[in-house]
């Protein structure tokens, strides 16, 4: 395809050399200095220069010398320079002899004289065209090289989230597989209930890596599952609580964050209890947030750490989600007992975000 | 009759493993334990050959437990998932078993296990002496993130370091938290010979011995460890050699 628009090089490249006789003419139009010489010289070495600067950059390219390192491309340039600076300082000595253009104290002086401060005058013009263009390529590269970095950034977040979501704990699953195995001989119809259960939970984790949020009696429902699978394993060692506003059943919230959340009360609390205890989740309206409180049993200890993976992972991927409008905390509430309080923001239209869900 | 005891803190878990015994009749399980601390009232009473040991369990883990223990039996780890907590151990003298339990990994893991053939010599040295540990009774030792199991024999020094008693075997060489007082009170002494105020050696261990300062003797153990016996020391090894 042939550009309609001619590109961007060739719009400075003309408009460089332009504002160069330009400039040159309005000084000599301000001095009084304007000569037919004067003007032909003008043109030649404006001539020469935007040939030969043109010359430079097919070089250039040709080298692929942008690609290579800093140290190198400031080496090639100032070679570049010199060379293409005696070659133009030459061709317009030549041509302006041949022309008989030259001014009175260029025809007192010998030739290499000549040439030399041609030479000179013709590099400080390909010294500042060689500039800008290398400066405009490097800016350039780095500003695409950002993009590149953005790009990669979001898409790490995306797989963190991923990845996060996705987290359910094996342990769980096998724990759960060699109680229903043993509930099959002693109590059958409960036994299909668990396999029921166990399904829903494996297929909402499948499903959450697609949804960012999922409306929280979704979740819930996970929650209730898992829950019941954990008290078959448990048994009596573990009583579960809820303290549900109903108000609350359609609000977003993460897939499987309560759900890992309360994994967790019963990983650190509970199971190691001898003598088991309580989980409570508790979701209601607080001001202008949705509060989801899980307590349970146990003791925070010594070795706990806030930014475990657990935890980390649930506090990075509010903070993905909601930013600022969310929070996250978790405290020895009192002797035995640990709380989990996370606020979200509260959406308003829920009626409606309902039916984008269902669609 | 290999007599087992089950330790898990889930009743199903323990129900389902104890119906897949049902179908081997060589293995009797005599008792059941719901954590570790009735796990370890209950193999101190019953001494069984055999423990299922459940890893995960509330107040203190299956490890933890061994380590408390100064005799372990024969132990067959049960796990749901965490094979990777059983790859701290160097020593490959034990067998897992991974919930939902196979029953035919479950008859593989039953073969492997090295009990006495003579079911009636076991019995025998454990009615002679209970409290003083056999040169192949095993201990579990832990160290840091590193277990092994380690049959007594196996074992050429203790050294008394502080509190602790540091153990050498193999290339290895763990602490435990155990004095050496306390360890040379439960030890065989016809194996395990005081050296000196710091060592116990095992003298089936014993590559050379030169004599050494003031009537003393200097002991290489296989492995280059050298040990200077006590002038005291030296009087009752030369007794003890001598018979």
């Amino acid at each position: 395809m042939i550009k309609r628009i001619p590109s961007r090089y060739w719009i400075c490249q003309l408009a460089g050399w332009g504002i160069f006789i330009l400039t040159y003419l309005f000084f000599a139009f301000t001095f009084d200095k304007f000569t037919s010489i004067f003007c032909g010289r003008l043109l030649v070495f404006a001539g020469i220069g935007f040939l030969f600067s043109h010359f430079m950059r097919f070089i250039i390219i040709k080298t692929n010398i942008l690609s290579k390192k800093l140290a190198s491309q400031i080496i090639f340039f100032i070679i570049i320079t010199v060379i293409f600076a005696l070659v133009v300082g030459c061709i317009d000595l030549l041509l302006t002899t041949l022309l008989s253009i030259s001014n009175k104290q260029e025809r007192r002086s010998p030739w290499h004289y000549n040439l030399l401060t041609n030479a000179l005058s013709s590099f400080v013009y390909l010294f500042i065209w060689n500039c800008i263009y290398f400066i405009y390529h490097y800016i350039e590269k780095s500003t695409r090289q950002q993009v590149a970095t953005l790009k990669l950034e979001s898409l790490v977040k995306e797989l963190e989230l991923k990845t996060i979501k996705s987290h359910i704990n094996p342990h769980f699953i096998f724990n759960a597989l060699n109680s229903i195995r043993a509930l099959v001989v002693e109590n059958p119809s409960r036994a299909r209930e668990a396999i029921t259960e166990l399904s829903n939970i494996l297929r909402s984790s499948m499903r959450a890596e697609k949804q960012e949020t999922v409306p929280f009696q979704k979740e819930l429902k996970i929650v209730e599952d898992y829950l019941a699978l954990e008290h078959i394993r448990f048994e009596d060692r573990l009583k579960v609580e809820y303290e549900i506003d109903q108000e609350t059943l359609l609000q977003p919230v993460p897939p499987m964050m309560l759900q890992t959340l309360v994994e967790n009360a019963i990983k650190h609390g509970i199971s190691k209890q001898i003598m088991g205890g309580v989980v409570r989740v508790v979701s209601h309206i607080n001001g202008d947030h949705h509060e989801l409180v899980i307590e349970n049993t146990g003791r925070l200890g010594n070795t706990f750490n806030p930014d475990g993976f657990g935890l980390a992972s649930t506090k990075s991927r509010l903070h993905l989600l909601f930013g600022d409008q969310a929070s996250f905390t978790i405290l020895q509430a009192s002797e035995n007992r640990v709380e989990v309080k996370i606020q979200l923001p509260l959406h308003r239209h829920s009626a409606s975000f309902e039916t984008t869900i269902t669609r | 009759m290999i007599r087992a005891i089950i330790i898990d803190d889930e009743r199903l878990a323990r129900n389902e493993l104890k119906k897949l015994l049902a179908d081997f009749p060589e293995v009797e399980v005599i008792a059941e334990a719901a954590n570790a601390d009735e796990g370890i009232e209950k193999i101190d009473n019953l001494q069984p050959d055999l423990v299922f040991l459940d890893i995960q369990m509330p107040g203190k883990t299956g490890f933890d437990m061994l380590a408390e223990l100064d005799s372990v039996p024969e132990i067959i780890f049960t796990t749901a998932y965490d094979e990777y907590a059983l790859k701290a151990f160097e020593v490959n003298a034990l067998d897992y078993l991974l919930k939902p339990i196979e029953s035919g990994r479950l008859a593989d893991a039953i073969q492997k296990l090295h009990l006495p053939d003579e079911s009636g010599s076991g019995e025998i040295t454990a009615i002679t002496n209970r409290s003083l540990l056999n040169e192949n009774d095993q201990v579990f030792v832990k160290d840091g993130e590193k277990c092994w199991f380690v049959k007594l024999s196996e074992i050429r020094l203790f050294e008394s370091v502080g509190n602790y008693a540091r153990l050498f075997f193999g290339t290895n060489k763990p602490l435990i938290l155990k004095s050496l007082n306390a360890l040379e009170e439960r030890l065989d002494e016809k194996v395990f010979f005081r050296a000196n105020r710091k060592h116990i050696i095992n003298l089936r261990m014993i590559e050379k011995i030169e004599p050494y300062f003031n009537g003393g003797l200097l002991i290489e153990l296989k492995g280059g460890d050298k040990i200077e016996v006590s002038r005291r020391q030296t009087v009752k090894f030369k007794e003890m050699m001598s018979l």
